[in-house]
């Protein structure tokens, strides 16, 4: 095998552990192997062994998996998650955006689809006439929430599981847009709905 | 002639020219809002002001006379402070309405203030409120006075240019507004320019209002099709994001400065025919009205010319290009010995501005090309003989088909041509080709592709190449100026003319042979 | 005759159950132990719960078995069985769909000469626990081995696909490669035990070194193990020898392949594995063997015996056997899971010029010591 180890002091991948050339035993390789085939071993007897001990309900607080068991468990969501997009509302229900397009000229996916029309008072003078985000398209980079002048969309309904069975139903129309609320902080939970911290 | 340096740098100009245009001559450019090459001088915005040495205070260059020895300095320190002081006082009761306003991305306050202004509002009172927002005052213009900055750029059109006075100042000091003279409607023929020359999203054209940002738009070169003046436009597509305006490709016609043709201006009825270019399109080939191919209703059209032999014609509408006509020309009257005319143009209305009353824009191109007219031609074609006749354009050919074996017809839109056709195919109009026009002054000027082709149209100088693959007669042009080419070299007007010698503002007749004048 | 026949025909059974069985299970193992190694849950998904009200008690009972994902091969069979029967665009249909075949096929033959057990009596017949009794046994088994490559070649070259030809020509090369090292391993316990007939090697590895040490290959021939191990297991083509698949990034041989077809590579492939475990244990860990276990019951070095029955002692047989070959399975499935694929050069250079060398000294290395212990 080649000796693939870096000469000392030669350039290393920012934050990789420098090392010297491989030792003799690192080249035959078969060493290094028994010693990775360990490490497998042990993490699968630790493993098994938890799992055993929690199927006669014992060393609980001892994880055998480390994964978190989607729909059942869920995960802590950030409070600043950039989430489901929404319209803000003024007070009298209709949305607060001017249809300016600047939310649909950022967009780096080029998901967002405004169509504007006249408002009927001359204080507001345009609005949206359709809104649509196309959420399989969005990568969520939150730049239309960024540059709305009006502040009119956001981020935070705390809604990450977004699922349709087709295309077209991924994408968010201006009811369903103004329909979302601002919701708090989704908290992890365990299998049976309890909180967890984590 | 006075001598005088700008910035350092020396430049004689006429006697009277003022500061402004001195400058433009070093393509040295100075800020301005009320000043505009074609209206009177105002002096009433003071953006433009610059250090002239030896004089007590700020002069405003676009009413400064240039004088010998003048020394000029137009970016000085001094000139940018008090830049940015006119512009904070333009903006004081200026509204932050960017985000509605459609002269957002071409507006003249927003270039300034980036690039002289960007200092935080001072202003701790309201604002003055104005009493029209949003206020309709013509049928397709919009007026904001929150937004006017009273440059009275568009008080000195209606004055000035088209003399009908409907709009003025009224009140004083900072309450001062645009207003409506009483009883007045801003309808005249060119009210459309108001929106082109208010450098502000005061006055904005109701058909273009929030249809898209101005920054969706690419802007092409083109001539505007409403009459033989033959006014250079900028036709600005939407090209990324259909889902605007229904669909629309075109979204707006602007004029563009020649000061040949149309000086800054066009007309409203010129400036909405970009509607003609996606509304009611023919997109599919028909042949004795079924649908068809492209290739099989050349195929129809080939056999019943070459049945016919010369017993053939081709009737070229005057909105076709010199390319088509040129191709007509040479492949009806040329190769297949029959007979070629073009029909005569619609009349309307004229006036001593713009407007002329032939309704083409290329009647004299197919004055020069095709030389004969068919007034009416249904007696033309018995005159002839003509036995299969192809027709390229729109026209009132009402018994035609009762005249002649085949008649075939190239056109855009459905319509009484496309009535009397056994075969119709869909060709382009001047938005889907490159091509020229010949204005009715003899000025020969350039369109250019904006979009391509809608549908399954095809562009119409391909469709005769086609039919002439189908005839025998192969023209080997790989593009519209390989025929321009061949039309100037055949064609004495034309001779030395070419695509590109005709630029961005075309050249006149004949000129082409002759030494082209000392361009300014 | 037709009693020899049956015999035969028998034997073959229980050696494909034994195969087919453990390969089978090798697609849960492989999900089920990766997880548990990865601190993951792996399949936990696949399964039903009845909704009739007279089966609904049995829910109770399905629940574990979805729980350890027991049901995902069956999800997998169902899906690869229901997939589309598809062939590549100017590929070449017949032999496209006829190539997974032959690698199967020369997979399963291999196991025909491996013993999985001693000399059985009944009713006064002698029955070789092996279903085709060869003296030449492992060199069949090389042979076949080496056969299988025609079903690699053919895939990659009916797929109409220069990936998957690529693929086959890295396949081809990397088992040519190491059948060299392996054929050359094996000579060394050829050299030892004297025979090239499985059944004698596994008999031969039944003596005890030094009175206590059973004789297995791995004692006489250590490096030889090792060798040998990793040559076959790159002939097995599974990571890290993987170069001519590479499932996740570099597309192999069976790039055009989906549905039962793709199944049937997929299959051959833990096929191959329980061979490699196979034949590792019958030619370096005793076979059949069990330690201080004889014809006629344990005999301890110390001297104590425990009398055991002629059933039970080929019964012990056949289940150290299996034993031994599950364990082995495990530990293929653990390299698997442990070690990144090799570069292709690495490949090449280790198969070339380090194992073969070493693999020749072996030899010689052997020799010298037979000789000596003869001399002495
Ligand atoms: S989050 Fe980013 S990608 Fe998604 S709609 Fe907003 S700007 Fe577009
Ligand atoms: S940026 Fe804000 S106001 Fe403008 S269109 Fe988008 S959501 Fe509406
Ligand atoms: S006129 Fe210009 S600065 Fe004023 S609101 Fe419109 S875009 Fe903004
Ligand atoms: S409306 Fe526009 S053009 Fe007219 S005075 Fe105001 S800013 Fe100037
Ligand atoms: S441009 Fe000179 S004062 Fe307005």
């Amino acid at each position: 095998m080649e000796n693939v180890a870096r000469k000392p002091g030669t350039v290393t991948p920012a934050g990789a552990p420098k090392r010297g050339p491989l030792s003799f035993w690192e080249r035959i390789y078969v060493v290094e192997a028994a010693r990775g085939v360990w490490i497998t071993t042990v993490h699968f007897c630790r493993n098994m062994w938890r799992h055993t001990l929690h199927l006669v309900g014992l060393a609980k607080d001892k994880q055998a998996a480390v994964t978190v068991q989607y729909p059942e468990e869920l995960r802590y969501v950030p409070p600043r998650s950039r989430t489901r997009h929404r319209i803000v509302r003024r007070e009298d229900g209709s949305p607060r955006c001017v249809g300016c397009m600047m939310c649909e000229t950022i967009c780096p996916a080029r998901c967002i689809y405004i169509v504007a029309e006249e408002d009927p008072d001359p204080n507001i003078e345009k609005r949206p006439k359709r809104f649509d985000i196309d959420l399989g398209m969005c990568v969520f980079c939150g730049f239309c929430v960024e540059a709305c002048p009006e502040d009119a969309i956001r981020m935070d309904t705390q809604m990450v599981d977004l699922a349709a069975y087709s295309r077209n139903g991924m994408i968010l129309t201006l009811d369903q847009l103004l329909a979302g609320e601002p919701a708090a902080p989704r908290e992890a939970t365990n299998a049976l709905g309890e909180r967890v911290h984590g | 002639m006075p001598k005088l340096t700008i910035d350092g740098r020396e430049v004689e100009v006429e006697q009277g020219t003022t500061l402004i245009e001195a400058a433009r001559r070093l393509d040295i450019h100075i800020p301005h809002y009320c000043y505009h090459r074609g209206l009177s001088i105002a002096g009433n915005c003071r953006m433009c002001l610059v250090e002239v040495e030896g004089a007590p205070k700020m002069m405003i260059a676009c009413h400064t006379q240039a004088a010998d020895g003048m020394v000029v300095h137009t970016d000085n320190d001094k000139c940018r402070e008090f830049r940015a002081s006119i512009l904070e006082f333009i903006l004081v009761n200026h509204p932050l309405d960017c985000p509605v306003c459609d002269q957002a991305g071409e507006c003249k306050l927003q270039d300034y203030y980036m690039e002289h202004g960007a200092a935080g509002s001072r202003l701790d009172e309201d604002k003055v409120k104005k009493r029209a927002k949003a206020k309709q005052i013509g049928p397709n213009i919009m007026l904001d006075t929150e937004r006017c900055i009273l440059c009275s750029r568009c008080v000195r059109f209606t004055d000035e240019i088209t003399h009908t006075h409907e709009l003025g100042i009224t009140e004083r000091a900072d309450h001062s507004e645009i207003t409506l003279a009483d009883g007045a409607w801003l309808d005249n023929r060119y009210a459309g320019c108001v929106v082109d020359i208010c450098p502000v999203g005061a006055l904005t054209d109701r058909d273009f209002r929030f249809k898209c940002r101005v920054w969706y738009l690419t802007a092409v070169d083109s001539i505007c099709t409403g009459c033989g003046r033959g006014c250079n436009i900028a036709i600005h597509v939407n090209r990324d994001r259909p889902h605007k305006a229904g669909g629309a490709r075109v979204m707006r016609y602007k004029p563009r400065e020649n000061p040949e043709v149309n000086q800054w201006w066009m007309c409203d009825e010129g400036r909405y025919t970009y509607k003609q270019i996606d509304h009611d399109r023919l997109t599919e080939a028909t042949v004795e009205g079924r649908t068809a191919t492209v290739e099989e209703a050349l195929d129809a059209t080939g056999a019943a010319l070459r049945k016919a032999g010369d017993a053939v014609g081709v009737l070229v509408a005057t909105t076709a290009t010199n390319e088509e006509l040129y191709l007509a020309r040479a492949l009806f009257a040329g190769a297949l010995g029959g007979h070629a005319a073009y029909l005569a143009p619609p009349q309307g209305e004229a006036d001593d501005l713009l407007i002329l009353a032939d309704k083409a824009p290329n009647t004299r191109g197919a004055q020069e090309i095709l030389g004969e007219q068919a007034a009416d031609p249904v007696a033309w074609v018995k005159e002839k003989g003509v036995k299969a006749v192809v027709v390229v354009g729109e026209a009132e050919l009402t018994g035609l088909k009762a005249e002649v074996d085949h008649v075939a017809v190239i056109a855009t839109h459905p319509g009484k041509a496309t009535e009397q056709a056994h075969v119709v195919l869909p060709g382009s109009v001047h938005a889907e080709a490159e091509g020229s026009f010949t204005n009715l002054a003899g000025r020969v000027q350039r369109i250019r592709v904006a979009v391509p082709p809608i549908g399954g149209a095809v562009e119409t100088w391909r469709l005769l190449m086609e039919l002439g693959d189908r005839l025998g007669h192969p023209f080997d042009f790989a593009f519209e100026d390989d025929i321009f080419a061949a039309l100037a070299d055949q064609l004495a007007p034309f001779a030395g003319l070419s695509h590109e010698s005709l630029g961005r503002r075309g050249a006149p007749l004949g000129s082409g042979t002759t030494q082209p004048a000392e361009v300014a | 005759m037709w009693i020899d026949v049956a015999i035969k025909v028998g034997l073959a059974m229980v050696m494909m159950l034994i195969v087919i069985n453990i390969a089978g299970i090798h697609s849960w193992v492989e999900r089920k132990q990766s997880a548990v190694i990865q601190d993951r849950w792996g399949a936990n998904r696949a399964g039903f719960t009845f909704r009739a009200p007279l089966l609904r008690w049995l829910n109770p009972v399905m629940r574990p078995i979805i729980y350890l994902g027991l049901l995902q091969p069956l999800a997998d069979l169902m899906k690869l069985v229901a997939k589309e029967n598809w062939s590549p665009v100017g590929g070449m249909k017949w032999l496209h769909a006829s190539a997974p075949f032959f690698y199967l096929l020369f997979a399963f033959v291999g196991f025909s000469a491996i013993p999985f057990g001693d000399t059985l009596h009944v009713a006064g017949r002698d029955i070789s626990l092996q279903v085709a009794h060869l003296n030449v046994g492992f060199v069949f088994i090389f042979a076949m081995a080496g056969l299988g490559v025609y079903g690699i070649v053919l895939s990659g070259v009916s797929s109409n696909n220069n990936y998957a030809f690529l693929g086959a020509v890295r396949a081809a090369s990397q088992m040519i490669s190491y059948e060299v090292t392996l054929g050359a391993t094996v000579i060394g316990i050829v050299m030892v035990y004297g025979s090239l007939d499985l059944q004698e090697i596994v008999r031969g590895q039944g003596a005890l070194l030094w009175g206590w040490l059973p004789k297995w290959g791995v004692f006489v021939q250590p490096l030889g193990c090792i060798l040998f191990f990793t040559a076959a297991l790159a002939e097995t083509k599974r990571i890290p020898f993987d170069l001519p698949e590479g499932e996740s990034e570099i597309i192999g041989y069976f790039t055009e392949y989906s549905g039962t077809k793709f199944g049937m590579f997929m299959l051959a492939d833990f096929v191959e594995t329980v061979m490699v475990a196979a034949l590792t244990t019958t030619l370096f860990f005793g076979g059949w063997q069990f330690p201080y276990l004889h014809a006629s019951g344990f005999v301890f070095p110390w001297g104590a015996q425990v009398a055991v029955g002629h059933y039970g002692v080929v019964a012990i047989q056949v289940i150290s056997f299996l034993i031994k070959v599950v364990l082995f399975c495990w530990l293929l499935m653990t390299i698997r899971w442990t070690l990144p694929r090799f570069r292709y050069d690495q490949l090449m250079d280790l198969g070339w010029k380090r194992m073969l060398p070493v693999s020749l000294a072996n030899i010689a290395v052997t020799g010298l010591v037979i000789l000596l212990i003869e001399a002495l």
